[in-house]
């Protein structure tokens, strides 16, 4: 990504960023179907961080890239109108999903019989006001449970294009984004939901991680390299801290079940841990993964260009369309789980899925995804598999 | 653990390693209905221990909807109905009285506001707080779920100490509940709000999974016709797999956790 007032080829395209982000989209998958046993090998098991906040970071990092070029090249009226245009297709495929979620839920009510004994179901929102349900989901103020990254993501895009020309002056944006977290964990700002209790990741704290993506994205590789160098000490000392997290939490969560209690302090000190708000310590545990992966892994690491993790780049290249179809594929997945259980289904579902998810990142590939359908010819088609 | 992250195709076999020890059948035996044996161990509960040393032994169950009906042929076949019979047998003569404050649709600080008028009332040697169900279905905010869990808890151990012991029951196992919301993220904040408090978890959910994937008891996919017999099965088995884990922890008395 060179000087950012260098327009990068796709040769300086860090392709590391794209096999991680493909990674997060599969995981993203994998935990959005209820009951796939792959979801006990995600990120989440051993780190306070999961695949949203890899999600959420990259998306910053390609934003600030294509975005950060077209300001420089188009001036800030013409990005933020792309940015707004971006925000109108994430608003559409959420309320597509919205669509196919509720298909889904009456599709299974008639399917299982659910209401005799699980009463308390009626309670969903959805089932009791179906009409102002919709209303309240194009308000994006109604969420169901698995539809709450898109709108999350949609405010963020929203709050950057306003922040746009800082880009120029990280330490400013980084500065006003750490006091807009700040004050938002302070005072507990949030967007209101029709089911009470706010939004189920707050956008005003979750755009902290996004904002950081977007300065990793446009700072010169070799500036972040002396600014945040390797040493091994620290290295030892934050695998050891991340080891000593994944180990606590696995004892507070399957220690009883064998026998073994976790001292009372460490699970107090977990559950201070929330997710709306994007704790610190999640934050923290995402930067620093962020940092060992970015040294361990060279940026020419020959691994990266065998079939398989080549597979996971594609898929990282194609980031939006490839997380709307993994939301849709996580519908099915469910159904298919719903009505079949044991290692066949487990193994169908998880192959399909990923073979569908792979199916996608090629075809959106190859008729030229999103980002080069919207470009005027005359401009460069480098930057044309980026897709914040 | 960052070694996940570095070679995905040496991790890929680990995978299925992990997903084929996963599914490893749980160690179950004939007692309560084939339940699992661990999840029907608990850690030490005192306040059970020194009841049985006396003449009676008080439960306070609070919850919601299952606690009241759910599905069953009445009252009387209810968890808490037969956990009081089934209990009562064994550890007789000390007698048993089970009361039960559930309502449908009740949330955690619903419970809380019960417990807190309640249980200086009833000096409880045992509270089985059922919840998560309600609040995973109408997605309400699971960190504050397990806060108002922990503030409670804390507030029973301020005023009964060692003389009370908690439970916390998980929702029951469905395929519906499972696919249309985030339960998942509700059961480890249980795990984690009892471990935090000194209460323990009993895991419905777990126990109820083991009994549709062995075929033993599906309410979801029982005919029509059935369905009350087979509502009043499920709670006649999950108070005896309440029973032994209250057993169980009672048999370890004093001991010290951890």
């Amino acid at each position: 990504m060179k000087s950012p007032s260098v327009a990068a080829g796709p040769s300086t395209r860090d392709i590391r960023v794209d096999f991680l982000r493909g990674l997060a989209l599969w995981f993203i998958f994998i935990t959005h179907t209820p009951g796939n046993l792959l979801a006990h090998a995600t990120l989440r098991n051993v780190a306070l961080c999961d695949a949203t906040e890899v999600f959420v970071l990259l998306a910053g990092y390609a934003a600030g890239i294509a975005y950060g070029r077209m300001l420089e090249r188009d001036g800030w009226l013409t990005a933020a109108a792309r940015i707004v245009g971006r925000m109108g297709t994430l608003y559409v495929a959420h309320i597509f999903l919205f669509v196919v979620f509720a298909a889904q839920v009456g599709f299974s009510a008639a399917a299982l019989n659910q209401a005799a004994y699980l009463d308390e179901l009626h309670l969903d929102p959805f089932g009791q006001e179906p009409y102002r349900a919709l209303l309240e989901a194009l308000l994006l103020r109604y969420q169901p449970h698995f539809l709450d990254i898109l709108p999350l993501y949609i405010v963020v895009l929203g709050l950057f294009a306003l922040a746009l020309p800082l880009i120029r002056r990280p330490a400013w944006l980084l500065g006003m984004s750490v006091a807009l977290y700040a004050l938002t964990r302070a005072l507990g700002i949030g967007l209101p939901s029709w089911t009470g209790g706010g939004w189920f990741f707050n956008p005003f704290a979750w755009q902290l991680l996004f904002a950081i993506g977007v300065v990793l994205g446009r700072a010169d590789p070799a500036m972040l390299a002396r600014r945040l160098p390797w040493n091994r000490g620290l290295a030892v000392l934050a695998g050891l801290l991340l080891l000593a997290i994944a180990l606590a939490l696995n004892l507070v969560w399957h220690g009883p079940v064998l026998g073994t209690y976790a001292p009372e302090w460490m699970a107090a000190a977990i559950a201070t841990v929330d997710k709306a708000g994007l704790h610190p310590a999640r934050l923290a545990s995402v930067l620093l993964l962020g940092w060992l992966v970015a040294h361990l892994i060279p940026r020419d690491a020959a691994w990266l260009s065998h079939p398989l993790p080549a597979v996971f780049v594609m898929m990282g290249q194609q980031g939006l369309a490839v997380f709307c179809a993994g939301i849709f594929l996580s519908f099915l997945g469910r159904l298919a789980l719903e009505m079949a259980y044991g290692p066949a289904a487990q193994a169908l579902v998880n192959l399909v899925g990923l073979l569908a998810l792979i199916g996608v990142a090629v075809v959106s590939a190859w008729y030229g995804g999103e980002g080069k359908r919207a470009r005027k010819p005359s401009l460069p088609a480098a930057p044309g598999t980026v897709t914040p | 653990m960052k070694a996940m992250s570095l070679a995905p195709a040496s991790w890929l076999p680990l995978l299925v390693l992990a997903g084929a020890l996963a599914w490893t059948p749980a160690r179950a035996t004939d007692v309560a209905c084939g339940a699992p044996v661990e999840a029907m161990e608990a850690a030490p509960m005192a306040g059970v221990f020194a009841a049985l040393s006396h003449t009676d032994l008080r439960i306070l169950v609070v919850g919601s909807a299952s606690t009241q009906g759910g599905g069953t042929s009445g009252r009387a076949a209810t968890w808490p109905e037969r956990l009081q019979s089934v209990l009562a047998e064994r550890v007789a003569p000390v007698t048993v009285a089970v009361e039960v404050f559930g309502r449908r649709g009740t949330t955690a600080s619903d419970h809380a506001r019960i417990l807190a008028e309640q249980a200086p009332r009833l000096r409880p040697h045992l509270i089985i707080w059922q919840l998560g169900t309600v609040e995973a279905a109408r997605g309400l905010p699971v960190e504050e779920m397990a806060e108002t869990v922990q503030e409670a808890v804390a507030r029973l151990h301020a005023v009964r100490g060692e003389r009370t012991d908690v439970v916390l029951m998980d929702p029951q196992f469905s395929r519906f509940l499972r696919g249309n919301a985030d339960v998942d993220s509700y059961r480890d904040w249980l795990r984690i709000a009892a471990a935090a408090s000194g209460a323990q978890l009993f895991s419905r959910w777990a126990i109820m999974r083991h009994w549709v994937e062995t075929d033993r008891l599906d309410l979801e996919r029982a005919p029509t016709a059935q369905r009350v017999a087979v509502a009043d099965r499920l709670h006649d088995c999950l108070a005896q797999a309440m029973a032994e884990f209250i057993m169980s922890g009672a048999q370890r008395g004093r001991l010290p956790r951890n």
